[in-house]
């Protein structure tokens, strides 16, 4: 019977995690960690990292020549393979001497403070399936998201605030999947802040009377009410909880606005995140607002650029996304290093899979889930760094290949959760996020 | 054998590998027994047999059971229960004033007969089945007739169907005899069951995107009916319960000869019966030619006018198809086993069939030229099979009580847990056989029992020696579900709208969904059942209160407490239109009566003279008379005394 309450040696640690999540507050990592919150920058669609990290004399030279080596089993789209050279220059840039495209200089000018893994890899090669495995780990089922995972690991570091926020994520390939809790509690589900500017809201966080001295009011006298009914009822520590949370709420009521109001933000470091402007302004303040929610204590935030699927003109679209987003990433990671806040947040960049370095029809590239490239920066991960390679055309991670699960693995690594012991019991299993795989990056870890 | 492919087997193990299968493992796979009634000591507690199997254990630790609650909580109780609303002023005070030795009972009774009993359990059920207007996953397409199958599940209920022929229209209706087009209808509705589930639909692999789907649905039926995980076998042996590789395929022989999709190919189409009259069929594929032609470049203008006329006029009095979201047969197939799961190194072909633990070893016989659906149904449906009687009645019971017998009602196998009350479980189990399936007879068996009308005020040392009511001594304090907070607000409001069935969803076969239209769907006062589900994306309101995540099969809720509930009903917008919409009716009662209405119309209960100050007082500080009752019946709604089932 001891065996079936479940004491293997994962029992222990979820046994430990789950004290920490009746205990709530602030709490200390199982292991010391390095990294305290991640923001992932996803750029969906899948960035053509081919053309943007990853420069290949060989794909120059036999520029409309069949791909020589032999093509995946499985491809998203029917092409002739032709290869198609990319149609600008990238320049090393760093005391690394990292590869980076022309199209992006101001994370050129920071590559010192970042880590390419140029041997990314994952096994879908459709968007949707691709999403959810770069998420969640998984292609095939509905699986908790990354962000829930370490949510529920490391619980909040501010109980005024959500623990898990998504900042214009994608309805489709995989909607709510990328950021939903599955099976983990509700409590660990992202909270998905939508739209513009201003009308970007945590659901139901405004009053409509707009009158906090009349919902204050409110509240006391619903207090009063349920503090009576409690006291008839002796003591129930679930009645008890649900009268704090209105107590929470309104607390959240009061400093969810202003942590996420960015207007209040000197003019320099709108500057610095291109907030300012377009074609930064959108992206740029989605960034700066991802700040404020990290630098408040929210574990993990994402915030979503689109859309980088570029099947056909490829120069043109990669060029005005590539404008929008450079400046907002690099001031992003700067404003975090001038902070101090750096060491303990990780930054991840990165698309859920990259492009061929073959063509689809005269200016564009399919999906590649084969070999690319994705960067981090901060949270204990060696900067200055470069990391795997591809073949010599960049179709496939060739030297240290990464798979999701590894990055995974490696994420969690940096928070100090071990991945192979971190497990839920769900319909008689014992989950992990790296399901069956993942194996820790110790290379790039500083 | 490869790392990975190891790895994957000790992971499906648990990770706690000190996991094996102990000597009491497979007491879910044993035959239902026949237990005595065992001696208790209080001979006077009793209602229904099943009480002397609760009390048992309950003396056995040396306690007794708590008091019988009081009218008013039992009538509330009842109308949550088996409606998901609370009761009127009039409808608790009717009970109230019934005197009769078996008021309970005609309660218990004329509840069971309203068709908002079968839009609440019915809910329930749709949990299991994982059902979603939507496909989610990967690509979100529209499911625009599963609110057939969501319809018909309601209407299961409240009809009694026979659980067991409920069980087999949901995996092979299609398969069954017909007498004319209506019988063919109502026999193809269910199978929504299998098909309504989370499908990869931009795979640019169709077989593993085939084998995918096949994976689902069988996991999907095992944990609904037989509380199985059957999914592990997949790529090994089970270690844990009696299935092999073997046995998976044999298995999966059967729902690879039946056919979900229509279409493979990214993106993939689901399959839909189109059970239109004959004639009509004829009038729509004539439409469908005419509108194709129309549609063409190169058709004139004048004939596009034309063809336009003659559209609207084969349409005239056509009703609409009837299309049904459902399976049917592909031509019969044995499968080979894959090994490690990866269909591309297929091992032994194995013959299609129940798995030979399930059966002790006796072979069910597969038709030659039919997938072997039916035959299955039919199998998990006989008196040979032990586990399907067993999971029902858990389940049922896990919904009146807050807790099964079995605390893991979707997993009876060696990793769910044991049950606290064994015989109880077969006696519930061989009554319901009894009763022809009957849900019906089995909330009369549970409400109606001594069991089920304890109240919730427990003694102290009872409730420090069972914190989680293993015993069932008491009433399980709990939180209503999602659908009830909402569907009560609107129905105190005076603002649902009991309409029931048909579809909301603005959708095209196999078409993307606009989510833009959730809000919108939000806001509409009826019953939260028939809003249509979005896989991919819940409403904020419903999600925030742990309404199931529709895409996993889940037969017990979580109820969690968070900030997101109480800023639900401190700031939506349908709570505070409902607020507005009911302050009227407080206005229209008279001045001084406005308080204690109130509090009576939204607790069940009469007010205090102290809680009627207090309210006056707030009232009259508040500022406006009609604002400042909305602001209070935001408080009350808001309050725990409204949200809890005592």
């Amino acid at each position: 019977m001891l065996q079936r309450s479940g004491t293997g040696f994962g029992a222990l640690a979820l046994q430990a995690l789950l004290a920490r999540e009746a205990r709530g507050g602030i709490q200390a990592p199982p292991l010391p960690g390095t990294a305290k919150r991640v923001i992932f920058l996803f750029m969906h669609g899948g960035p053509s990292t081919v053309d943007l990290f990853d420069p290949k004399p060989l794909l120059s030279r036999d520029n409309g020549k069949p791909f020589p080596l032999e093509s995946p089993r499985i491809t998203s789209h029917k092409s002739e393979n032709l290869l198609l050279q990319s149609p600008w220059s990238c320049r090393q840039h760093g005391q690394s001497g990292a590869q980076v495209c022309d199209l992006l200089p101001k994370i050129a000018a920071i590559a010192d403070d970042l880590c390419f893994v140029k041997s990314m890899h994952c096994s879908n090669s459709r968007h949707g399936g691709a999403l959810l495995e770069l998420h969640t780990g998984s292609d095939t089922f509905t699986r908790p998201s990354m962000g829930s995972w370490i949510n529920y690991g490391l619980g909040s570091e501010n109980d005024n605030l959500p623990g898990f926020i998504t900042i214009n994520p994608s309805g489709s390939h995989g909607g709510a999947g990328a950021w939903s809790s599955a099976f983990l509690p509700a409590k660990f589900s992202g909270t998905r802040i939508s739209g513009e500017g201003a009308s970007m809201k945590v659901p139901f966080i405004d009053n409509p009377l707009h009158d906090q001295t009349k919902q204050r009011k409110e509240l006391d006298l619903l207090a009063s009410f349920n503090r009576e009914h409690l006291a008839q009822r002796g003591a129930d520590s679930e009645l008890e909880s649900r009268i704090a949370s209105y107590e929470l709420a309104f607390k959240m009521q009061m400093e969810v606005p202003g942590v996420q109001d960015i207007s209040n933000e000197p003019e320099h470091i709108k500057k610095l995140y291109g907030a300012d402007v377009d074609p930064t302004k959108s992206f740029g303040e989605q960034c700066l607002m991802a700040r404020r929610f990290s630098e408040a204590g929210v574990r993990f935030v994402q915030v979503t650029h689109r859309y980088w699927d570029s099947h056909g003109n490829l120069k043109r679209d990669h060029e005005k996304l590539s404008a929008e987003m450079d400046k907002p990433v690099a001031g992003l990671i700067s404003d975090l290093k001038q902070r101090g806040l750096l060491d303990e947040t990780l930054v991840l960049w990165g698309g859920e899979f990259g492009r061929t370095p073959t063509a689809q029809g005269k200016d564009g590239r399919d999906h590649n889930p084969h070999g690319f490239t994705m960067f981090m920066a901060g949270g204990g991960i060696k900067a200055g760094t470069v990391y795997g390679s591809t073949d010599d055309y960049g179709y496939y991670a060739e030297d240290q290949p990464v798979h999701f699960h590894d990055l995974h693995a490696t994420i969690l690594h940096l928070m100090g959760i071990d991945h192979l012991e971190f497990t839920y019991r769900y319909a008689g299993r014992d989950f992990r996020l790296t399901d069956v795989a993942g194996k820790v990056v110790s290379d790039i870890i500083a | 054998m490869n790392e990975v492919i190891f790895r994957r087997i000790i992971g499906c193990l648990g990770i706690a590998t000190g996991l094996l299968p102990g000597a009491d493992d497979g007491w879910a796979y044993a035959p239902v027994q026949n237990p005595d009634l065992p001696t208790v000591r209080n001979t006077q507690w009793a209602r229904e047999d099943l009480d002397r199997f609760v009390l048992a254990g309950i003396e056995e630790g040396g306690y007794s059971p708590s008091e019988v609650a009081e009218k008013r909580t039992l009538v509330r109780r009842a109308y949550l229960d088996l409606h998901g609303l609370p009761p009127s002023i009039e409808q608790i005070s009717s009970f109230l004033n019934d005197e009769r030795d078996d008021a309970w009972e005609r309660l218990v009774d004329d509840l069971l007969e309203s068709p908002r009993y079968g839009e609440r359990w019915g809910r329930h059920w749709l949990d299991v089945a994982r059902y979603s207007d939507t496909n989610g996953m990967d690509e979100d397409i529209a499911h625009p007739s599963a609110w057939r199958y969501r319809d018909y599940v309601i209407g299961s209920f409240n009809e009694d169907q026979p659980f067991d022929r409920f069980i087999v229209e949901q995996l092979a209706g299609d398969l069954l005899p017909a007498k004319d087009l209506a019988d063919r209808r109502a026999k193809t509705v269910g199978l929504g069951f299998l098909s309504v589930g989370p499908k990869m639909l931009a795979c640019d692999d169709p077989d593993k995107m085939r084998r995918d789907i096949v994976d689902e649905q069988m996991d999907t039926m095992g944990r609904a009916f037989l509380g199985m995980t059957i999914g592990c076998a997949r790529c090994h042996d089970h270690k844990i319960d009696p299935i092999s590789i073997e046995d998976y395929y044999g298995l999966a022989g059967i729902f690879m000869s039946t056919k979900t999709l229509t279409k493979y190919s990214v993106v993939a189409e689901f399959h839909e019966h189109d059970l239109t009259e004959e004639g009509d069929q004829k009038k729509w594929a004539e439409v469908n030619r005419l509108e194709a032609v129309k549609s063409k470049k190169e058709t004139p203008k004048e004939e596009k006018s034309r063809l336009g006329q003659e559209i609207a006029e084969l349409k005239k009095g056509l009703p609409e198809p009837f299309k049904v979201m459902g399976v049917t047969e592909y031509p019969a197939q044995n499968v080979q086993v894959h090994l490690r799961g990866d269909y591309l190194t297929l091992g032994e072909e194995v013959p299609r069939g129940v798995p030979s633990a399930w059966t002790k070893g006796k072979s069910v016989a597969m038709p030659g030229a039919q997938s072997g659906r039916l035959e299955l149904a039919r199998w998990i449906t006989s008196g040979e099979n032990p586990l399907t009687s067993r999971v029902i009645v858990n389940r049922l019971w896990r919904w009146h009580f807050g807790r099964g017998i079995v605390p893991t009602p979707d997993n009876f196998g060696g990793l769910g847990e044991l049950p606290t009350h064994p015989e109880l479980l077969d006696h519930l189990a061989r009554k319901f056989v009894e009763s022809g399936w009957s849900v019906k007879a089995m909330h009369r068996l549970m409400m109606n029992s001594a069991t089920y009308r304890q109240s919730a005020r427990a003694d102290l040392a009872l409730l420090e020696y069972d914190p989680e009511n293993k015993l069932f001594a008491r009433w399980q304090r709990r939180r209503v579900e999602a659908e009830v907070v909402r569907d009560s607000i609107l129905l105190k409001s005076k603002r649902l709208d009991l309409t029931m069935g048909g579809s909301m969803l603005v959708a095209q076969s196999s078409k993307y969904v606009d989510r833009g239209q959730l809000h919108a769907h939000s806001l509409v006062p009826r019953r939260t059942v028939y809003l249509p589900v979005y896989r991919s994306s819940g409403y904020d309101g419903q999600k925030a209160f742990d309404a199931a995540d529709p895409a996993v099969s889940d037969g017990n809720r979580r109820t969690s407490t968070v900030a997101g509930q109480a800023l639900y009903l401190m700031n939506s917008e349908l709570v505070h239109e409902s607020s507005k919409a009911l302050a009227n009716f407080v206005m229209s009662q008279e001045t001084e009566e406005r308080a204690s209405w109130l509090i009576e119309h939204l607790l069940g209960r009469e007010a205090t003279e102290e809680e009627c100050l207090r309210c006056e007082a707030f009232v009259s500080g508040y500022g406006d008379e009609v604002e400042a009752w909305a602001a209070f019946s935001r408080v009350l709604f808001s309050s725990n005394e409204f949200l809890y089932v005592e």
